[in-house]
């Protein structure tokens, strides 16, 4: 059962952008499994297992292993395909070295990419930026592939590529099983780019029988409402050759995710305003139905539903701006979706809700959604990273600031660092940086020399550089000359609360370097307007324990009391344990987050553990056996 | 219609002659007669020149709240205000289709601003960012800052001395002239009442002993009977002309209890560590 394998391996939580080759592998590995159909692609596995060169022999190995994974268990596994990670890199680098190599080679790549896209990038960022490296040679690849072999027509391609999903929903209805439901929708991103009005219409055609509601409703969408009459003969010769009986009739599943389909392709066109409209008739549909099954794609149905109402013409900082109309059937489906316990909807839900809300800053609606709705803990990474985001933005606003920074440290370590999340990467890092900034901390300087991060955070460098060395006048001067982008990131606000820190800086700095200084020289050096208002900010900071010291009223002094060692409070076993604790809770969330492979192969691997205990027991048992017969011996010598 | 127009006028007249048992009178009979034209929430089909009244209605009511410092009174209006103001942030767009309601009359920076200082004084520093945040995301909408409003700004600069520890700089703000209208005047004591305990708070931190002419003016107290008197409130020692802050007594005793309550800590987690250990290995 190599697919079925597979598809355990296969992580949800990988970047889109290695879904490119994770459609593929689906398509590898159902050739494999199902034998039937996809007959190029199984050509290709074919021919990776005969060529003469040396990646053939990688190819056989990837084969063979497909073959004997089955006693593997989950730990080796994942050595493995580190293992072959590297050595998909190297292929890469051989392949650039060599244009002229064949499509043979890059075929025998998708064999071995199979392997690779297996490869579960669990937490996103490790080991995403190998991953992408991979994608870029391997689209170059494929882009040269296409040439060289013209009759690969990327239609076909992507008809073909469709139907093959098609089998993978229905496996996910009868298994029941969510991922082969996320699979299909990773692979959209990468066939995103093929889809034609053409394409879809056939496929449509094929699906459907003439007189079915769906069908037309989708075509129309399209524009493509007499696709039936247009071509029913060389769908019917196709079907007829693929030996593939239309299912009498279509599951819900496939309803869905061809309707996502028809939205990603309104939505590349820019059809905002029909894919808008679309999009509300679609979800009446799917409100109707009530499928776990569907739940996944649901979710990504409401995405695309509001992505459309965001782009449409009041744009979102007003506040008349469209997507306040959809809030209604969003907050319905979130009721829906909590009392269906459907996790993906919900989740989906409400991160579109709170983008809403703050998208026209009604902050408070906002928080009084999370106050009163759970985030579901089972919802999937992206989804979290998103709603830990808003969660942040929203406690940094209302000035819990450790909370917040808390929130915000999820979220940017959650969202994969890849090119596809950039946006969410670095709007999460520019926000931390001003959280960590009010909270008193002096980001880290790596965070800014990250390449994914450096342009777009020189502003927050600056700023945090103005900070640090308690320079006021340097810091209005960022803020003013840099204003247009605080608010385009919606930082302003925040920002202009950072001047008291930079004074609180700048006084702790004096406080540390002086043992005594005058009222005065604190009032010019921190650039304030009066030795009354320094003293009274002085006084304020002493209290707020930022620094340790005393105020001479009459002689207008401050005196820095000596600092105590740190060592002897129990500030470092505090901070210990915080630590310890935060590994602990790693260890048990990566057991949690554990997934086992399905009960037939546990079986088996149970069924030799117990032949090896039985066999254990017994060998201990003759052993016991031979004491016993002593020991009753010796008893009955007693006797 | 025309009762109404005349209950307004009446209303206008009560609330500026501070006859507020009159206004109250009043306001609950407009609001019978606004909710029984169904004016109370203003909807698309409402017609503009009652909804300018219903706003009207509301705001003399804030108004008349806020003379008579009742401030839960005051945010229920300002609530019930929201779908007015509403409203007019739609129509003060740019590219918006200008309706029929006349704005000229609002007195919404008023009373953004007068709710703002509300927040203000109740310490309420959550809300007063959440709604100000709405107030600067609007203002850089139309390409202009918050603190163009006088009534924004004025709360706003207050919040900021505040924060920052500039007292003295909230002192003068709310004794000078600067002070937008008489009913921000209504809460200067409430702020000044506030930012003397954040003196005297930081005083007891910052001081070993303060002569009683400098705690005067420290403290913005008219006379050196005033600052005796507060000192007493405190509980702050007075000897030779001089005010003396209580050092905290528990110093030492505290460092034991501290001891006790480090080494139980300690062994918990220690404990903690150890099963945490035993599940994993």
């Amino acid at each position: 059962m190599p697919a079925e394998r597979r598809s355990l391996r296969s992580n949800n939580k990988s970047d889109t952008s290695s879904s490119a080759n994770g459609e593929k592998a689906n398509s590898n590995s159902q050739s494999s499994g199902t034998k039937d159909k996809a007959p190029t692609t199984r050509a290709a596995a074919n021919k990776a297992k005969s060529g003469p060169t040396k990646k053939d022999a990688k190819g056989a190995s990837n084969g063979s292993m497909g073959d004997d994974d089955q006693s593997h268990t989950n730990g080796s596994k994942s050595t493995e395909n580190g293992v072959n990670g590297s050595e998909d890199v190297e292929m890469g680098e051989d392949t650039a070295g060599a244009p002229t190599s064949s499509s043979n080679t890059s075929k025998d790549r998708k064999s071995n990419e199979k392997m690779t896209v297996v490869v579960p990038p669990t937490k996103g960022s490790r080991s995403s930026g190998k991953d992408k490296e991979e994608d870029v040679t391997m689209e170059g690849a494929e882009d040269g592939d296409e040439n060289t072999e013209p009759e690969v027509d990327p239609a076909t391609k992507a008809i073909q590529d469709i139907k093959s999903n098609f089998t993978l929903l229905e496996r996910a209805v009868a298994h029941f099983d969510p991922r082969f439901t996320l699979r299909v929708l990773r692979s959209i991103s990468s066939m995103r780019k093929h889809l034609t009005p053409e394409v879809l219409a056939e496929v449509i055609v094929e699906t459907y029988s003439a007189s079915s509601s769906t069908a037309s409703f989708l075509l129309e969408a399209l524009d493509q409402a007499n696709a039936f009459e247009n071509a029913p003969a060389s769908s019917q010769m196709e079907v007829d050759s693929d030996k593939k009986p239309i299912p009498k009739e279509t599951l819900a599943e496939v309803d869905a995710y061809l309707s996502i389909l028809v939205q990603i392709y309104l939505f590349d066109q820019r059809e905002i305003q029909k894919g808008a409209q679309f999009s509300t008739s679609l979800i009446e549909r799917l409100r109707a139905l009530n499928r776990r099954t569907l739940d996944s794609l649901a979710a990504r149905v409401y995405f695309y539903y509001s992505l459309f109402f965001e782009q449409i013409a009041p744009l979102p900082p007003s506040p008349a701006a469209a997507v306040t109309t959809i809030r209604q059937p969003l907050l319905a489906a979130l009721r829906t979706a909590v009392l269906r316990k459907d996790v993906d909807t919900q989740a989906t839900v409400m991160t579109l809700l709170l983008r809403n809300y703050l998208s026209t800053s009604h902050i408070s609606q906002a928080d009084l959604l999370i106050s009163h709705n759970p985030f579901p803990v089972a919802a999937s990474n992206n989804q979290i990273a998103r709603y830990m985001f808003y969660l942040g933005r929203i406690r940094a606003i209302q000035l819990q600031y450790t909370e917040a920074h808390s929130h915000l440290i999820g979220a940017t370590r959650k969202s994969p660092a890849s090119q596809v999340a950039r946006g969410f990467y670095q709007a999460s890092h520019k926000l931390l940086v001003v959280v960590e900034l009010l909270m008193g901390d002096i980001p880290d300087r790596a965070v800014f020399r990250q390449p994914a991060l450096e342009r777009a955070m020189h502003p927050y460098l600056l700023l945090s550089q103005a900070v640090s060395v308690a320079d006021l006048d340097g810091f209005l001067n960022i803020v003013n000359t840099h204003s247009e982008t605080f608010r385009k990131d919606g930082t302003y606000t925040l920002i202009l609360r950072l001047r008291q820190n930079v004074i609180k800086t700048g006084i702790r700095m004096m406080s540390l370097s002086y043992s005594r200084i005058s009222l005065r020289d604190i009032c010019l050096r921190l650039g304030l307007d009066s030795e009354e208002s320094a003293e009274y900010i002085v006084a304020k900071a002493i209290r707020d324990g930022v620094i340790e010291a005393t105020l001479d009223h009459e002689h207008g002094f401050m005196k820095s009391k000596e600092v105590g060692d740190i060592y002897a409070t129990r500030e470092p076993g505090e901070a210990f344990h915080e630590r310890i604790r935060a590994c602990l809770a790693l260890h048990d969330e990566s057991v949690k987050a554990m997934r086992f492979p399905m009960n037939q192969h546990r079986l088996e691997l149970k069924s030799a553990q117990e032949a090896r205990e039985r066999e254990r027991e017994l060998a201990k048992e003759i052993q016991e056996g031979d004491m016993d017969d002593e020991d009753a011996g010796g008893d009955f010598d007693a006797i | 219609m025309s009762d109404l127009q005349s209950l307004v006028s009446e209303l206008h007249g009560a609330v500026e002659r501070k006859q507020f048992d009159a206004a109250n009178d009043l306001l609950s009979r407009s609001k019978r007669a606004l909710l029984l034209q169904n004016a109370l929430i203003p909807t698309s089909s409402t017609p503009p020149q009652l909804v300018v009244l219903a706003r009207q209605v509301l705001e003399l009511g804030a108004l008349a709240s806020i003379r008579q410092t009742d401030a839960q009174l005051f945010t229920r209006y300002y609530q019930q205000l929201q779908p007015f103001y509403d409203l007019e942030r739609h129509a003060g767009l740019p590219g918006q289709s200008s309706s029929e309601v006349d704005f000229s009359t609002s007195q919404r920076s008023k009373i953004t601003g007068l709710y703002l200082l509300l927040l203000l004084s109740m310490g309420d520093s959550a809300n007063f960012h959440t709604v100000l945040e709405g107030l600067v995301e609007e203002a850089s909408l139309k390409g202009g800052r918050v603190e163009d409003d006088a009534c924004i700004k004025y709360p706003v600069e207050l919040e900021r001395n505040l924060m920052e520890g500039s007292y003295d700089k909230v002192w003068r703000e709310t004794k000078s002239e600067r002070v937008p209208s008489e009913d921000f005047g209504l809460f200067s004591n409430v702020l000044i009442g506030t930012i003397r305990n954040e003196i005297a708070g930081c005083s007891e931190k910052a001081y070993p002993s303060l002569p009683i002419s400098n705690a005067k003016n420290l403290l913005f107290l008219e006379s050196e009977g005033a600052v005796i008197e507060f000192a007493k409130q405190r509980g702050w020692i007075l000897r030779d002309g001089r005010i003396y802050f209580p050092v905290e007594p528990e110093a030492t005793a505290r460092s034991e209890k501290d001891i006790l309550m480090a080494s139980g800590t300690v062994i918990e987690n220690a404990l903690g560590y150890a099963r945490e250990l035993e599940t994993i290995v």
